[in-house]
């Protein structure tokens, strides 16, 4: 067993580091880097410390469209590239499991999405605090200048543990996608299906709470219990927006378990969408 | 006796083509042995099942009926594939790896431990006439480059079955020879390889034993000493034979009622002419393209 976690871990390494040397990865991150440094102009408006909010709400929006994008369009090259180069056959012509070689590849992209959240919340990070910086330091400079500056409002604070805990559930998010398309690629036969059904079922996951709203008042029972299958099915990504909540200071406060429950709720999806790519890739033939 | 290194029984493998499933019969009640320490041939046209049998030997097709088992094994478990070393057709390697570092990473997936991972990976660098290269990316590697480091990936975990699918496609005669030269070597390690190619002239000079297929059926089995023997024709190589000596041998012949039945000038193989002229070259055996 143990060997089989070490083949798990060598094929994520390997996967990691071709993904890494993709154009499409690299083009990504750095179109990402890009917006995140453009909400610079955010100072034209005078915003005031709100500007702060404007900037974090602008390079999460990006780090969230880009890291989508990257979950589903990564996985499926990556899935694919193994396929139609024949390098799986060498590899699973090994003694290798075929869960250790979904898991490895599973894995592999998930480090890719760690290294992406995690590179674009340090830079926004580092961009509020330089911002939230040059706020305090006016504001001290007017108080010390004698004049009644009025105080940096709190909400307006970035909270940095918070910031980090959202990449943590972004990056969980982003893997269950992940999961979700090596699912669709272990039984599609091209790289284009897989994509737009993965986009497809995103946008479900994403939108899911409005179907939520219209199913409640779903009267036949028939048709009430197959939406609450479908909601079960389809992993609601609104729970982990909780993370969002967390950048600045909220009128009420989060819940405690908030975060946690989001956590559980997505590592079992990953698990789950993980098996069944699993078992599904198990009766295809290389 | 032993254990056959491969041991296919009835196999039969169809596929369902389009959404109608209509069904392809690639493998017809197929059964043969291969036993341990041969050099054995698998050959056919294209389509004639060739590929669906190795995949099976390998484990990646499930077979529609029947059994194969590698020495004693079902193919299909990660023990009997532990047994195993795979080249495939044209192989594609991670182009950035360089080729120790491929090298390693297939030892490392198959359980080569790490001390004396690097010792391992150097000797079936060196066996392939890779040492040289081993540094430079595989991006950058000729054809017949990859296909050495692709055996070197195959046999670096030390398995007692070989199986090579089209070794020398696209490699010139040098690379061709060498690669020859290799699946001897395997041989006398002790190795089996299960040859599959289209290079016949290969095949008569490595085989022990082969199979011939044809639309998924087995057409012919056996030695090839025995396949290719032509019952009651034996060959002479005389050398300074003058019109006058033939002559006489035919008297001679005719006497003991036997006849003679072609004379003609001996010649060269074409792959020896090409040696002769070109020569073995160093740098080839060295890792050059």
């Amino acid at each position: 067993m143990m060997a089989a976690f070490g083949q798990v871990w060598q094929i994520a390494r390997l996967t990691f580091l071709e993904a890494v040397r993709q154009r499409f990865f690299n083009f990504l991150l750095l179109l990402s880097l890009a917006l995140i440094g453009s909400a610079y102009f955010f100072r034209q408006f005078d915003f005031g410390p709100q500007e702060l909010r404007f900037s974090a709400d602008f390079g999460l929006g990006g780090i969230m469209f880009f890291g989508s994008i990257l979950a589903v369009v990564a996985t499926a090259q990556l899935f694919f590239g193994e396929i139609e180069n024949r390098t799986a056959l060498t590899m699973l012509a090994k003694p290798v499991r075929r869960w250790s070689f979904i898991a490895g590849k599973l894995l592999g992209v998930s480090l890719l999405i760690f290294v992406f959240v995690g590179l674009l919340t340090a830079v926004l990070g580092a961009y509020l605090w330089w911002r939230q910086g040059e706020y305090i330091s006016a504001w001290h400079t007017a108080k010390l200048a004698g004049e009644q500056p009025t105080e940096f409002p709190g909400e307006m604070r970035v909270q940095f543990a918070g910031l980090a805990v959202n990449a943590l559930l972004q990056w969980l998010k982003f893997s269950v996608l992940a999961a979700i398309t090596m699912l669709v690629a272990s039984f599609s036969n091209t790289n284009l299906y897989t994509v737009v059904v993965s986009f497809f079922i995103f946008l479900i996951c994403q939108l899911q709470y409005i179907a939520h709203d219209a199913w409640a008042g779903i009267q036949s029972p028939l048709l009430a219990g197959l939406a609450w299958l479908l909601g079960k099915l389809f992993p609601n990504f609104q729970l982990f927006a909780v993370g969002e909540l967390l950048v600045f200071p909220t009128a009420i406060p989060v819940p405690a378990g908030a975060v946690a429950t989001a956590m559980g709720y997505g590592i079992l999806y990953l698990v789950g969408f993980t098996a069944l790519a699993v078992g599904s890739f198990r009766s295809r033939e290389i | 006796m032993s254990t056959p290194a491969i041991r296919i029984q009835h196999l039969t493998k169809d596929f369902r083509l389009g959404l109608r499933g209509i069904k392809l019969r690639a493998v017809d009640d197929l059964s043969f042995e291969v036993a341990d320490n041969q050099v054995f041939g698998l050959l056919g046209p294209n389509g004639s099942g060739k590929s669906t049998t190795m995949k099976v030997i390998l484990g990646l097709l499930e077979p529609t009926q029947g059994e194969c088992e590698i020495f004693g094994l079902r193919s299909d478990s990660v023990q009997a594939r532990r047994l195993v070393g795979y080249l495939p057709e044209s192989p594609y390697f991670y182009r950035f790896l360089s080729g120790r570092e491929l090298v390693a990473y297939y030892a490392g997936i198959c359980g080569v431990p790490k001390v004396g991972r690097a010792k391992r990976v150097a000797e079936v660098l060196d066996l392939v006439g890779l040492s040289a290269a081993a540094d430079r990316r595989v991006g950058t590697y000729s054809k017949g480059m990859l296909q050495r480091v692709g055996l070197a990936q195959a046999v670096v975990h030390d398995p007692r079955l070989v199986i090579l699918d089209e070794p020398t496609a696209g490699v010139d005669p040098i690379g061709a020879i060498a690669i020859t030269e290799l699946i001897l070597e395997l041989k006398r390690r002790g190795k089996t390889v299960l040859l599959c190619s289209h290079l016949l002239a290969q095949v008569e000079d490595v085989c022990d034993h082969l199979v011939i297929l044809n639309q998924g059926k087995l057409v012919a089995e056996g030695a090839v000493s025995e396949l290719l023997r032509r019952e009651g024709v034996s060959n002479l190589a005389v050398e300074n034979f003058t019109p006058a000596m033939r002559a006489e041998v035919e008297a001679v012949l005719a006497r003991h009622g036997a006849r003679l039945r072609q004379a003609e000038p001996a010649r060269v193989a074409l792959d020896d002419l090409f040696l002769e002229k070109i020569g073995p070259g160093d740098g080839k055996k060295k890792g050059a393209p």
